[in-house]
Formats: structure tokens, C-alpha cells, sequence
């Protein structure tokens, strides 16, 4: 007995309490909904069995008509736009920024902190100001460009099929720059500094100092921006219905906000559940390549 | 010590007092609807009078936000806890109806000396019909027309607003005025609700219904749009503006003419600073068959009541005050015997007059249980064909064959 108490207390008793908190915590929280979502995507839902756990089963009907609905491609392709120019506008930017504010200048600090503004802003209340922005007709963006002479009719970013995927993405980008930015330059930081002054020592050049150095330094910091970027950008909501609300036409809808709309504009909740289990298994794809770049990393 | 025990003594027994008193005599009727969220509604103060003047029924209203009111309420029939009596927006009314969630009043209705089916305008009573039978009774409808500016119209030397379609793309060419920022019309092809509201009529119009969309009379007005939107006669905007944000752009004189509703009048009287009028909405051919869309809430009692008979009062109530409905809160009453009165503002006057008429017209969105899908199917082909990702016709060809799927 007091054996099974010192090992709870320290030893391999109190690390399988340490574990099983945290799975309990997982399963109930995460790992619950995750299958009654699965399982919802293969039953017929209706409003009478909105609250039951067993309803009839559909097999793989939801999967066939979310399939061959007429927007599946188009809001295929617009999803895989919107995460990757999302993903690379954030990352490029906010790489460059980081590597800017590491120079040592005046203020560099202070300004950098006034980045994070638009991390704390509200999703929703950053669509909204896009949405003047980017407004047609009396936009401010449709102003500057028209006054510097670069276009001659406004652009309808949220109107205009060719350009509303680009005009949520713009706004997205701006969102997580200043993410990406803090989580890049905490990883600049933590490279020695010595480092540089011998590679500067030995006559390598800047270019050469960034590719040799900073980036294999930085290997697991960019690993945890572009898969934290991926997740972020995959659960991307509030910008939708702020800025164009998929339209026109869907060209700016894409498998969050198509999922979203099943479920809460069309009451068809288990075709919204089928969207979410198809994203779902996108992302642990991505996770799975994640895992397996970074796993020697870990171990090393 | 003894003090803060008979204190707490005392206030178990107040408590308990308070917590017995409307068990023993009061029946709680639970009353859901999205007014008096933002600014005093109808079924919030008429819920308040109520319980002024009864002490054996009790309302206990939730305002609810008009985008959760249906979910909340879908998930609170799931599991028992739905409100005795809700109002939906008239094409969300099927969706219960249809499935047994509404208690049917037909007999009730029949009985009753406040609530009778022959006031009611027919397109609202359609909306809470189902089956032959009655699930609820109309709250308050409107419909849409065509605003335009008198003094654009005299400038461009336009001496009657359009009648049919046709005209109406035609007097927009006349009336843009790119230099100035005026587009000639605005009305709203969003995709949503608002874009199947506007367009529908069109359908209708042209001979088909919300189960029959691909009629040859829907594309060539469709085409007609589009040429206003390729040509800048009407912002490219009107793919995403809702209605009330559209009518905001002629309202700032940005646009001569706007399609909208009568929800528009009062900030309109107070915005627009030139003279302005409302005529019907076009039609196809030149005095070809006229249509409108139907807008409006509807109440119902919901078949999971533990108090119909209380229920019933209450909606008996709410329909007896019916025409305070203008002069309290701008809305316009679902039914013909109520004589709104003249409120002294011409125009005002002169475009709810317009909209009298213009219901005569009006047909409900449905009447179907899945009709956010089919109406899905209708703006979807609508952006389709105004974008050009698709022609007219085949956009409107398969909406077709999806509603085909849906209503069987």
C-alpha cells in the first residue's frame, strides 16, 4: 500500500497520473466530439434526431452528394488557394519583418510590440475594416491605387470573381503577420551571436550567413509557424462573413465557411459534419508530414 | 450572531414566497422572437402589456438574434426545452410545419372571434399553411418595389418610372453618370436570402415558381442585370451589398433607382435629400403579369406545448393589437381590413400606398421544409450567370435540376 502511495507520489504512479490527466482532458474535450462528428457524417439528421446519439445510418450518401454537389471543386481549389498564398504571404512577410527588427536600430523593439496590434484584434472587427478598404466603389485601397495611377477603373475586390479569394486572403495576411513575426523573432534571438561574428570572421557574406546559419537554426521555429499557420488558416472564420460571405458565386468559399453554412444555413448538419471530417483528415496529413520532418529533431 | 440568522431566515421565507407564488396559479407561456434586441419590437412590449393585464398567464419572452433563431430553436425541439410560441421569418415556417413541430390551429382559428383566416392577405397565410392545415397566423409582412429618384429622372428627361425590365436597364443607362458617381440602379443580388427574395419575383413573374426556375422570361431578365453590372450601369457591388446597404447608395444620391422595401421609408425620408418616389416592380412584357416577393415573420405555437389553450390566448392577444403594428413600429399588417392611417408625411404616404398594392402581388418563398436549399439553388445560379461563370440559361437549368432533387 504505501508502496503504491510513494510511487503515486514520485515515481512511475505519478507520471501515469501526469499522462492519464492529460488524456482524459483530450479525449472528453477534443477526442469525444471528433468522433461523434465522424459518426454524425454517416447517419441522416434530421431536426427530431438533432439530439440523439444513434439516428439511421446513411453509409457513404453524405460523402456522394458533398462530392458531387456543383461548388465541390471550386471550393476545393479556393481552399488549397486561400492556405497556401495565406500561409507564404504570412510567412514570407513576417520572416522579413522579424529579420528587420533583429537589426539593431532605435526603437526596433517598441515598433516591433505596436505589430501585434492586429493579433489582438477580433477576427470580426478586422473583417470589417477590410471591408472599407476594400470596398468598390469608395475604397480606400481603390483610392490610393487610382491616385498613384496604377489602375483606371476601381477594382471590386469583394464583388469581382477573379479577385474575392484575394481580398479575404489580404486581410487573413495582414491577421497573422504579426504572429508569424514574434514567433520568428523569438527563434532569431536564440541563435548565438558568435556564431555570426566567426562565420563574418571566416568572410562569409550576408546571404551566405542567412543560409547556412539562421535557417538550419531555425529549422524547428519555421516547422511550428507553418503547421500553427496551417491550423490557423484552415480554421479561418470571422474574415468570411465579414468580408464576402463566400460569394460571388462561391468564388471566395472555401471548406471551413462551406461546412459552416451547411450545418447553420441549410440545417443540413450531417453534410457539415462530412465537409469537417474531409478537412479533418487534410489536416492530419499535413500533421503526419509535420511530425516526420521534425521527429529526428526531437530525438537529437 | 442571532440578527444575520433571522435576517437569512427571513430571506429563505421571502424567497420562498416569491418562488411559490407563480406555481400555484400562473401558467408560463415561453415566447421566442428576435424583437426588442436592439431598440423596443413588437412581441416584446406586447408581452409586456400582457402580463400587466393578466395574473393567471405569464409570458416569459427571450429575444433572440435573427441569425440563431432558427438553430436555437431547432436544437431546443432536439431536446425538449422548445418555447411554446416562436416567430419565424415566413420561409423558415415550413421547415417546422411540415415536420409536425407546430401545433395545427385550424379548428382553434375557426373557433375564434379575434383570429379569423379570411383577413389575411392569401401570400402570407400560404407561408403558414401546410398540408390543408393552419400552423400559426401571419405577424407582419412587406414586399419589395422600386425606389427612384424624381430628380435624376427629370435631369435625364424621363417623364414615368419603368414598367417592365427592359425599360428599367434602359433607363439606367440614361441615368448613369459615371463622373459623378452615379450609377443608374442598385438593387441587391447578394448570395443569400436577399438575392432569392429579389430574384424569385422575377421568376414568378415570367410564369414559373421557386419549383420551375429555368423559364426563358428569369434568363433574359438575368441577362439584362448583367449587361447594367458589364456596363456600369449598376455597381459591381450589388453581388455582395445586402438590401439595406444598396438603398444606402441611393439614399446618398450614388444611385437614381433602388429596389427595396418599405423597411427603407423612414430612413429615407430623413436621408435623402432629393425628391423621390415608389412604383411597382417591374414586370417582363409590357403589361405582362405582375409579382413581388413576400417578406415578414409569422407566429406559431409549438406542437410541444404543455399549454395550447394558454398558448392560443396569448396569440390571440398579440393579433388583436395588430393595428398598432404601423404607428408603433413602422411594420406593415399581414391583412387587408386594417386601414393604415395617413401619417402626414407626403411621401411617405404616397410610397407605403405603392407597397399596398404591390402585396396584392406578393408570394411566399415556399412554402417547403428544405427551402434554404432551394433557395441556395436559386442565388447560386443567379451569381452564376451575373458573374459569367455561366450562361443564363444553363445556370438557371441546373438550379433546376438541383431543386428537382429536393422537392422530388
Amino acid at each position: 500500500m504505501a508502496r503504491i502511495f510513494n510511487s503515486m507520489r514520485d515515481g512511475v504512479g505519478f507520471d501515469l497520473i501526469l499522462v492519464g490527466a492529460a488524456m482524459v482532458f483530450l479525449l472528453a474535450l477534443a477526442g469525444l466530439p471528433l468522433v461523434y462528428n465522424v459518426l454524425m457524417s454517416f447517419q441522416q439528421v434530421d431536426m427530431f434526431t438533432l439530439g440523439d446519439l444513434f439516428r439511421p445510418l446513411a453509409g457513404f450518401s453524405n460523402y456522394v452528394a458533398v462530392v458531387n454537389a456543383p461548388e465541390f471543386w471550386l471550393v476545393t481549389k479556393n481552399t488549397l488557394i486561400f492556405v497556401f498564398a495565406s500561409m507564404a504571404g504570412q510567412f514570407v512577410l513576417g520572416f522579413s519583418l522579424a529579420l528587420f527588427f533583429a537589426q539593431k536600430f532605435p526603437g526596433a523593439a517598441t515598433i516591433r510590440g505596436l505589430f501585434l496590434v492586429s493579433w489582438v484584434m477580433p477576427g470580426l472587427v478586422v473583417g470589417a475594416i477590410w471591408s472599407w478598404i476594400l470596398a468598390g466603389d469608395f475604397g480606400v485601397l481603390n483610392t490610393i491605387l487610382k491616385s498613384m495611377g496604377i489602375i483606371q477603373a476601381p477594382i471590386f475586390w469583394k464583388s469581382d470573381p477573379n479577385f474575392s479569394i484575394w481580398a479575404v486572403i489580404i486581410a487573413n495576411i495582414w491577421l497573422g503577420l504579426a504572429f508569424n513575426m514574434l514567433l520568428l523573432s523569438v527563434g532569431l534571438a536564440a541563435i548565438p551571436r558568435d556564431l555570426y561574428e566567426a562565420a563574418e570572421l571566416d568572410g562569409a557574406n550576408a546571404f551566405q550567413r542567412f543560409w547556412t546559419i539562421t535557417l538550419p537554426m531555425m529549422r524547428s521555429t519555421i516547422g511550428a509557424v507553418l503547421s500553427l499557420g496551417l491550423i490557423g488558416t484552415l480554421q479561418q472564420f470571422d474574415l468570411f462573413p465579414a468580408l464576402t460571405e463566400g460569394g460571388p458565386a462561391n468564388t471566395s468559399n472555401v471548406a471551413g465557411y462551406w461546412a459552416w453554412q451547411m450545418s447553420f444555413k441549410l440545417y443540413d448538419f450531417a453534410k457539415g459534419a462530412t465537409i469537417s471530417v474531409m478537412m479533418f483528415v487534410l489536416v492530419l496529413i499535413a500533421s503526419i508530414v509535420y511530425v516526420r520532418s521534425t521527429r529526428h529533431e526531437v530525438r537529437g | 450572531m442571532q440578527f444575520t440568522k433571522l435576517g437569512l431566515l427571513a430571506g429563505l421565507a421571502l424567497g420562498a414566497l416569491v418562488a411559490a407564488t407563480p406555481a400555484m396559479a400562473q401558467t408560463v407561456v415561453k415566447v421566442w422572437s428576435i424583437d426588442g434586441i436592439d431598440r423596443p419590437g413588437i412581441a416584446d412590449t406586447f408581452s409586456k402589456e400582457f402580463n400587466e393585464q393578466n395574473k393567471d398567464i405569464q409570458i416569459e419572452y427571450r429575444a433572440i438574434p435573427f441569425d440563431d433563431l432558427v438553430n436555437e430553436t431547432l436544437r431546443a425541439f432536439a431536446t425538449g426545452n422548445a418555447p411554446d410560441i416562436v416567430s419565424f421569418d415566413n420561409p423558415d415556417f415550413a421547415l417546422f410545419s411540415s415536420r409536425g413541430a407546430m401545433l395545427d390551429i385550424t379548428d382553434r382559428v375557426k373557433a375564434s372571434d379575434i383570429i379569423g383566416k379570411a383577413q389575411y392577405f392569401e401570400g402570407p397565410l400560404n407561408s403558414v399553411s401546410w398540408d390543408g392545415k393552419l400552423f400559426g397566423v401571419p405577424k407582419y409582412t412587406d414586399t419589395i418595389g422600386v425606389f427612384y429618384n424624381k430628380d435624376m429622372f427629370a435631369k435625364a428627361g424621363i417623364a414615368t418610372p419603368p414598367q417592365t425590365w427592359a425599360e428599367f436597364a434602359a433607363d439606367a443607362e440614361k441615368l448613369t453618370d459615371a463622373a459623378n458617381n452615379v450609377y443608374g440602379a442598385t438593387f441587391s443580388a447578394k448570395a443569400g436570402e436577399e438575392g432569392t427574395f429579389q430574384f424569385l419575383p422575377v421568376i414568378q413573374a415570367s410564369g414559373g415558381s421557386y419549383k420551375d426556375v429555368n423559364t426563358d422570361g428569369a434568363a433574359e431578365v438575368l441577362d439584362l442585370w448583367k449587361k447594367m453590372i458589364d456596363n456600369g450601369w449598376a455597381s459591381k457591388d450589388v453581388l455582395t451589398l445586402g438590401q439595406w446597404d444598396s438603398t444606402g447608395t441611393f439614399n446618398s444620391g450614388n444611385a437614381a433607382m433602388a429596389v427595396s422595401g418599405p423597411w427603407e421609408i423612414d430612413r429615407m425620408v430623413e436621408d435623402a435629400k432629393f425628391d423621390w418616389g415608389v412604383t411597382l416592380l417591374p414586370t417582363i412584357t409590357d403589361g405582362g403579369e405582375r409579382s413581388s416577393a413576400l417578406g415578414g415573420f409569422d407566429w406559431g405555437i409549438m406542437s410541444s406545448t404543455k399549454h395550447p389553450d394558454e398558448a392560443f390566448k396569448v396569440l390571440e392577444y398579440y393579433v388583436s393589437q395588430d393595428n398598432r403594428l404601423f404607428p408603433e413600429f413602422g411594420n406593415l399588417p399581414a391583412r387587408g381590413d386594417i386601414e393604415l392611417p395617413v401619417t402626414g408625411v407626403e411621401k411617405k404616404d404616397a410610397a407605403l400606398k405603392v407597397f399596398q398594392e404591390q402585396l396584392k402581388y406578393a408570394q411566399p418563398r415556399g412554402p417547403h421544409p428544405e427551402w434554404q436549399k432551394i433557395s441556395k439553388a436559386i442565388y447560386d445560379a443567379m451569381q452564376a450567370a451575373l458573374t459569367g461563370q455561366m450562361s443564363a440559361k444553363d445556370a438557371l437549368d441546373q438550379a433546376q435540376a438541383t431543386i428537382k432533387g429536393i422537392v422530388g
